[in-house]
């Protein structure tokens, strides 16, 4: 069994298992936000059982529109506000950050725990070893009320990682790279395996934007794993990091995939930094390297959503929200920010926006017409200086 | 159990971004949902959907974000079935525990054109274009699958006596 299997052996209780068979799988922690919890909570009461299966596993976080942007919005969050008091569960309502990275900073599960949330980049937390599955809100009621979910043991298929990436290519340039390699559906109800030395130059924070994006090439498990070859997967696929250059993402699809350098020059009218694929300290960091040479371009809107209140008061700690805002940028309350089209930072057809969020899909931050490329923090807050995608300096 | 419509055709890729964009997820009220349904990729839908109605589209369908708004809104602007090649999992099983009919077929989705009035055949798998006076065979759902769909769903076959895979 490779790595995948062995964890999913482990959480369904058999001694072994394989591609296709169906499990039952127990899980260590639950959790929806204020767009799925709604939802979740009306089919949880449907089913009609007294309580959840651990009040301590089940955790409901308000990030997506916070502060709400409409009436409905708030009325969501009095919605999730009942339910917690009813059944004894945490309810984060005051901006505390995106629920993927709360998940990572107050409530870790171990390597190789299965974790399900109510939201596609669950698989965010295969950075730090734990299997994140995510679900619709129906799914995730009948996890809340059993603490089990039924699910087909995957095929899996391994990237071979070798090499250390260049001083200006990051996690993120590996997923879009990953992204050209697989496209939207290869990896369908597969499992993405990353292992070789190569893993080791890269941080818990850079694995979980590599993990993150798994789920716009359509897997259902992404995880990384040892420095070892397994041998016993689909399919292996090798990559040198050493030979990545800064990628990004043109429209309409995440897997639309360039080098920066063939986009060099277009004029950019808005930056976003955060969400849970790139809102997080070594994120901001690569930020304030740029920022604190040039201020942002006049005609470039530059937002700023730190992950976390934990990662905004690190930044404030060290002095880099000053920087920023001198700069000329907008540091945007934590949250999910304007990557979900809901609220804050809308574009017009007008607009060029470099985002390092996770999808640049019609309509995704407002106008169907405007256009989203997706990059790393350092290639968006090179072009945000510029006020146009430019290749972020190496060191 | 047949149903009989006509066709919505779409391409590769369909996003849960354009099958109900994020302005419209601060409800999860189905008609509210359904009035916005594809508005971002096909303006027209939500206007003259019938029920009864199939939409058909290529690869991946309904890849993106895990929200069960989605097939929630496909389902209450009167769509009888989605056909498509392939879907994306999470849209997949959304689909199934909402209790919206979908049918994998590749041939379908490449023969069957926008406006072509179609029956399917839900026992059988079998999908006849009336249109074109074609027949294609989709992979007839496996019987706990057909067990959720007339059921309206998972959580109501669950109290109507469970489903067949506990």
């Amino acid at each position: 069994m490779n790595l995948i299997e062995k964890y999913l052996a482990a959480a369904a209780g058999e001694k072994e298992v394989k591609p296709g068979m169906d499990i039952r799988a127990a899980v260590s922690y639950v959790a929806a936000h204020d767009v799925t919890a709604p939802i979740a909570i009306r089919q949880f009461e449907e089913i009609g059982v007294d309580s959840v299966f651990d009040p301590e596993k089940v955790l409901l976080i308000v990030d997506h529109i916070y502060p709400a942007a409409t009436e409905k919005a708030r009325k969501s969050v009095w919605e999730m506000d009942d339910f917690s008091k009813k059944y004894g569960v945490k309810l984060y309502k005051s901006g505390q950050g995106v629920i993927h990275q709360l998940m990572y900073e107050n409530h870790k599960a171990n390597p190789g725990d299965i974790i399900v949330i109510a939201d596609s980049h669950t698989c965010t937390s295969g950075g730090y070893g734990v299997i994140g599955i995510g679900v619709g809100s129906t799914e995730m009621a009948a996890a809340m009320a059993t603490g089990k979910l039924d699910l087909e043991v995957p095929q899996v298929v391994q990237v071979y990682l070798t090499g250390k990436l260049k001083s200006n290519v990051f996690g993120k340039d590996l997923i879009l790279q990953l992204g050209e390699i697989f496209g939207t559906d290869y990896l369908t109800d597969k499992g993405l395996l990353l292992t070789g030395p190569g893993i080791e130059h890269l941080s818990t924070e850079e694995r979980m934007t590599v993990c993150n994006m798994g789920t716009e090439l359509g897997s259902m498990i992404t995880l990384f794993g040892t420095q070892e070859r397994e041998a016993d997967v689909e399919e292996t696929r090798e990559i040198d990091l050493s030979s990545l250059e800064p990628k990004l993402s043109k429209p309409f699809s995440p897997v639309n995939v360039s080098n920066v350098s063939e986009l060099a020059g277009t004029p950019v009218t808005q930056v976003v930094v955060g969400s849970c694929t790139n809102g997080r300290l070594n994120d901001m960091e690569q930020v304030v390297k740029q920022l604190s040479k040039q201020p942002v371009h006049p005609d470039v809107n530059m937002l700023v959503v730190p992950s976390s209140k934990t990662v905004l008061a690190a930044m404030e700690e060290r002095g880099w929200t000053k920087i920023i805002r001198d700069a000329g940028a907008t540091v945007l309350n934590p949250g999910c920010g304007p990557c979900f089209g809901a609220h804050e930072g809308l574009v017009s057809e007008r607009d060029l926006v470099i985002s390092t969020t996770n999808r640049n899909f019609p309509g995704r931050m407002g106008s169907i017409k405007g256009q989203i490329y997706l990059a790393s923090p350092a290639t968006a807050a090179a072009s945000a200086v510029a006020g146009k995608i430019t290749v972020p300096a190496e060191e | 159990m047949i149903v009989r419509g006509k066709v919505f055709k779409y391409g590769d890729n369909v996003d849960t971004d354009v099958i109900i964009p994020a302005r419209y997820l601060n409800t999860s009220d189905p008609q509210a949902l359904a009035r916005h349904c594809m508005e971002d990729i096909d303006p027209a839908f939500a206007g003259s959907v019938q029920p009864g109605d199939v939409i058909v589209a290529r690869s991946n369908f309904g890849c993106g974000s895990s929200r069960e708004h989605a097939p929630i809104a496909i389902k209450a602007s009167g769509i009888a079935c989605v056909i498509a090649a392939s879907f994306a999992r999470i849209f997949y099983r959304n689909s199934i525990n909402i209790g919206l009919a979908i049918l994998e077929c590749p041939e379908a989705a490449e023969k069957i054109e926008a406006g072509d009035q179609i029956a399917i055949d839900f026992d059988s798998g079998v999908i006849q274009n009336i249109t074109k006076n074609e027949q294609y065979q989709a992979q007839p759902f496996p019987p706990f699958i057909k067990n959720i769909i007339r059921h309206n769903g998972l959580l109501n076959a669950i109290k109507n006596g469970g489903t067949n895979n506990e």
